[in-house]
């Protein structure tokens, strides 16, 4: 059990920010995303202390983090996209905290960001952000490279018209 | 704004970080809800109680250790403490120690036997016959170089011991069918205890039958057989505890 310990520990110094980060852009709020990044981690660890395999630990707590995202929203009674046609509904009052840290263009890209589609906002936080493969990203999406490397120049357009926009 | 500046402004959203506090508060909640089993069977395997189990653990062996006999595997610990508790006995008590350890050593062999532990026997044997020639040395020593009053006094206090150690030796070794060994049999001790008792007899006033016995005690002492003559005296009217 110290052992598993000593591992999980690590895995959650890893990946904790990204994690956060992830879950910060869809919920849009500090204390949402702060209760939903501890829960994913948590689930992660009752799995893993339980023996469940887990090979890729950072696909399995991105798959965890989205769908705690879903069950927030649904439980919310709010709008959760799933496709490219319906954006997510950000915060209305995003964290003053996190505003501040931020320069205003910063946070106008941010804004823009959490105004994005699931799949959108995932391919440019994977990819840009956390700096991951663009066959990790499409193992962790279920589509091929080509599909990926589509999505991908197409959330960056469509970030870019909302921020022209804005 | 190019698609190169988008990108490193994306980027620079990485500053977005959790508070380091909320970190490590969540990381011991999730991992440390663990690390308070509910119950440790134990405790004392933790580094700051080691000293302490160690030191219990060996005082319980000790106590333990105390009731081994001879071919035991505690045995060993129990003749380790009893020398150094001889350490810190003065020179003077020696002979009384030794005198103990060598009845508690009688006292080890007789229950071998009667238990008919047969492996056990030789071990038993060989541990009281050598604490018996210690504890011998030890009278002499402590006679030796002693004015007469110095060495009447310590003889009168080992005699009585050392008589009932003969007794019960005796007995044992006719239950065995065993002899003395050739160490056993050197009487230089008895022949130092047995001459000062005599002298001391002589300086006093005796009744009748003392005198009977004082002067049988003198025979065997002159046929050279010491070891009678101390129990003559011993178990005689001439006993220095009548």
């Amino acid at each position: 059990m110290k052992n598993l310990r000593k591992i999980f520990s690590k895995i959650y110094d890893r990946y904790i920010d990204k994690i956060y980060r992830f879950i910060f852009f869809k919920v849009n709020s500090q204390e949402i995303a702060q209760d939903l990044t501890s829960e994913t981690f948590l689930k992660g660890w009752e799995s893993f202390k339980n023996g469940t395999k887990i090979e890729n630990p950072q696909a399995y707590l991105y798959k965890t983090a989205r769908n705690l995202v879903i069950d927030f929203y649904r439980e919310k009674g709010k709008v959760q996209i799933v496709s490219a046609d319906n954006p997510l509904i950000p915060d209305p009052a995003p964290n003053l905290e996190e505003k501040a840290m931020l320069s205003s263009d910063l946070d106008q890209i941010r804004q823009a960001l959490t105004e994005l589609n699931d799949d959108y906002q995932n391919v440019i936080i994977w990819y840009y952000l956390d700096d991951l493969s663009i066959s990790e990203i499409s193992q962790m999406l279920g589509r091929t490279d080509d599909a990926t490397r589509v999505l991908l120049h197409r959330a960056l357009k469509t970030l870019k018209e909302k921020l022209k926009e804005a | 704004m190019t698609q190169n500046e988008l990108i490193g402004k994306i980027r620079e959203l990485r500053q977005i970080k959790p508070r380091k506090d909320w970190v490590l508060l969540t990381k011991s909640q999730i991992l440390g809800q663990e690390e308070t089993p509910k119950f440790e069977l134990f405790p004392f395997f933790k580094p700051a109680y080691a000293g302490l189990f160690f030191l219990l653990l060996l005082a319980g062996l000790i106590e333990f250790s105390q009731g081994a006999l001879p071919g035991d595997p505690l045995y060993s610990l129990k003749r380790i403490t009893e020398k150094a508790q001889a350490v810190f006995v003065s020179k003077e008590e020696q002979p009384k120690l030794q005198l103990e350890l060598t009845s508690k050593r009688l006292e080890e062999l007789n229950k071998v036997a009667d238990a008919n532990r047969v492996k056990r026997l030789a071990p038993a044997l060989n541990e009281f016959q050598k604490t018996k020639i210690v504890a011998k040395k030890e009278i002499l020593d402590s006679i030796k170089n002693k004015s007469e009053k110095e060495a009447i006094k310590v003889v009168k206090e080992v005699a009585p011991e050392l008589n009932k150690i003969n007794e019960k030796q005796n007995k044992v070794y006719l239950d065995l069918g065993i002899g003395e060994s050739r160490e056993e049999s050197d009487q230089t001790t008895e022949k130092a205890v047995v001459e000062i008792l005599i002298n001391d007899a002589k300086n006093s006033t005796l009744t009748e039958e003392q005198k009977t016995d004082l002067a049988k005690v003198e025979e065997y002492y002159k046929s050279g057989d010491f070891q009678e003559a101390f129990q003559l005296f011993m178990t005689g009217s001439l006993n220095p505890s009548y």
